[in-house]
């Protein structure tokens, strides 16, 4: 009963979110973010439906459609990548190589586990492998906060809101999925409610930041800074050599 | 152990991203075209005077202050020369701050941006907040002096090391420009 109205509560939610990105068109701001939504709205009731008409089936359906959803959703970090680095061509440059290196330390890594093992890693428990891939996504997440915080990337209220509901939703998760693996026995009772109760405050806090009128703000690029990156560039190292010199000069006194 | 690391990670990752929700986004729109003027102009990271630090850390005053030989005196005056110094390290790291900041809300726009280059710099730009950060604790642990008088104690083991093998002295191995002479 009290499963149902979680769910219930999340599905108001989930339509009142997608209601409002097509009133004020945030749909066009986001694309991507909101085509999930509305994927994850259609998944729902699929889910209800299985639950109700076929509930023999229904863990099937739910990992099916969780895996979907979690593929969909790692568009949600491209999106925040596309829309906040948009104008900021530098740092965008920055997070492409960043990313590529955590991606191929991944790669590596899972290179390292021997061929035959690959298999039996994918056949390994889903929730195991959600788990993994959860973690993929937040090291990429990860990597673009750092990026964000070191070029002072603004985002307005919009982007920040999405960017902080899915890290927390991912945190939450990655959260859970240990605390199944390892003490299964003690979260049993609270492990049906508590994946939904987690969602239910993720995207309470998307409605909020979404329900906000302020537009968001655009920045525009500079054309003379773009031309100017190697006279920028000399600059800096000059003033950083000085500075070296001046450190210098202390042990020379 | 794992879950205890995990939580760890996760707690950490989500104040990370509290951070970044709670940052002032005041300086977002940081003007870049008045900073690269600033830059041109020079005014805007005006250093410290090279005679400055080498008035701080010389010795000379030390060495006036001794002929005094009033320990009180010393006392006050190794207490003042250490705030001095420390202010003036800090200044410098702080400049160091500020030149970096300026450097990446400038590049960050730009769409030939060196990748290479730009991590070279912030390898530099920690290597001058690590030195500012470990002059900063030798000022406070042994004084304003101590690097000063690191060196001239170096000169003297050196010199001692010379004196006990006369046959390999050291300046017959050492060259002026700093090679390694043939004896």
């Amino acid at each position: 009963m009290l499963n149902m109205m979680i769910w219930s509560v999340g599905i108001f939610l989930e339509l009142l979110l997608l209601v409002r990105g097509y009133q004020k068109q945030l749909y066009r701001q986001f694309p991507i973010f909101y085509g999930y939504f509305l994927f994850v709205t259609l998944v729902d009731f699929v889910r209800i439906g299985a639950y109700r008409w076929a509930s023999i089936h229904f863990f099937q359906v739910y990992w099916v459609t969780q895996f979907l959803s979690l593929a969909v959703g790692s568009g949600i970090i491209f999106e925040i990548y596309r829309v906040a680095l948009r104008p900021f061509r530098g740092a965008a440059r920055m997070a492409r190589c960043a990313l590529l290196i955590v991606f191929a330390a991944i790669f590596a890594k899972a290179l390292t586990i021997p061929s035959g093992e690959v298999f039996t890693w994918l056949a390994k428990a889903s929730i195991e492998l959600e788990r993994n891939l959860r973690i993929v996504q937040a090291l990429a997440i990860l990597t673009l906060v750092l990026l964000f915080l070191w070029y002072a990337i603004p985002f307005g209220k919009k982007l920040k809101g999405i960017l902080f509901g899915y890290s927390l939703f991912i945190g939450l998760s990655i959260v859970q999925f240990v605390l199944w693996q390892y003490s299964w026995e003690q979260i049993r009772p609270f492990w049906s409610y508590a994946q939904p109760v987690c969602y239910l405050l993720v995207i309470g806090i998307w409605v909020r930041a979404l329900w906000s009128a302020e537009p968001h703000r655009e920045v525009y690029p500079n054309a003379q800074i773009e031309s100017d990156y190697e006279l920028l560039m000399a600059s800096t190292r000059g003033q950083f050599r000085k500075t070296l010199a001046r450190l210098g000069w202390v042990a020379r006194a | 152990m794992i879950p205890g690391f995990t939580f760890v990670a996760v707690a950490a990752f989500l104040a990370l991203l509290l951070l970044l929700s709670t940052r002032d986004e005041e300086d977002k729109d940081y003007d870049a075209t008045v900073t690269r003027k600033r830059d041109r102009l020079g005014s805007a990271h005006a250093l410290p005077p090279a005679e400055l630090a080498l008035r701080i850390f010389s010795p000379k005053d030390r060495e006036f202050i001794r002929l005094t030989h009033s320990p009180r005196l010393e006392r006050l005056f190794h207490k003042e020369r250490r705030k001095v110094a420390v202010h003036w390290v800090r200044q410098t790291s702080r400049e160091v701050s500020t030149i970096m900041r300026h450097h990446r809300l400038n590049s960050r726009y730009s769409r030939n941006m060196n990748v290479a280059a730009e991590t070279k710099l912030f390898g530099q730009y920690l290597e001058l907040r690590l030195l500012c950060g470990v002059l900063l604790l030798l000022i406070r642990l042994f004084g304003p002096h101590a690097l000063s008088n690191l060196a001239s104690y170096a000169g003297k083991v050196y010199e001692q090391l010379g004196r006990a093998m006369p046959d390999a002295g050291p300046a017959t191995h050492y060259g002026g420009s700093g090679d390694l002479a043939v004896p």
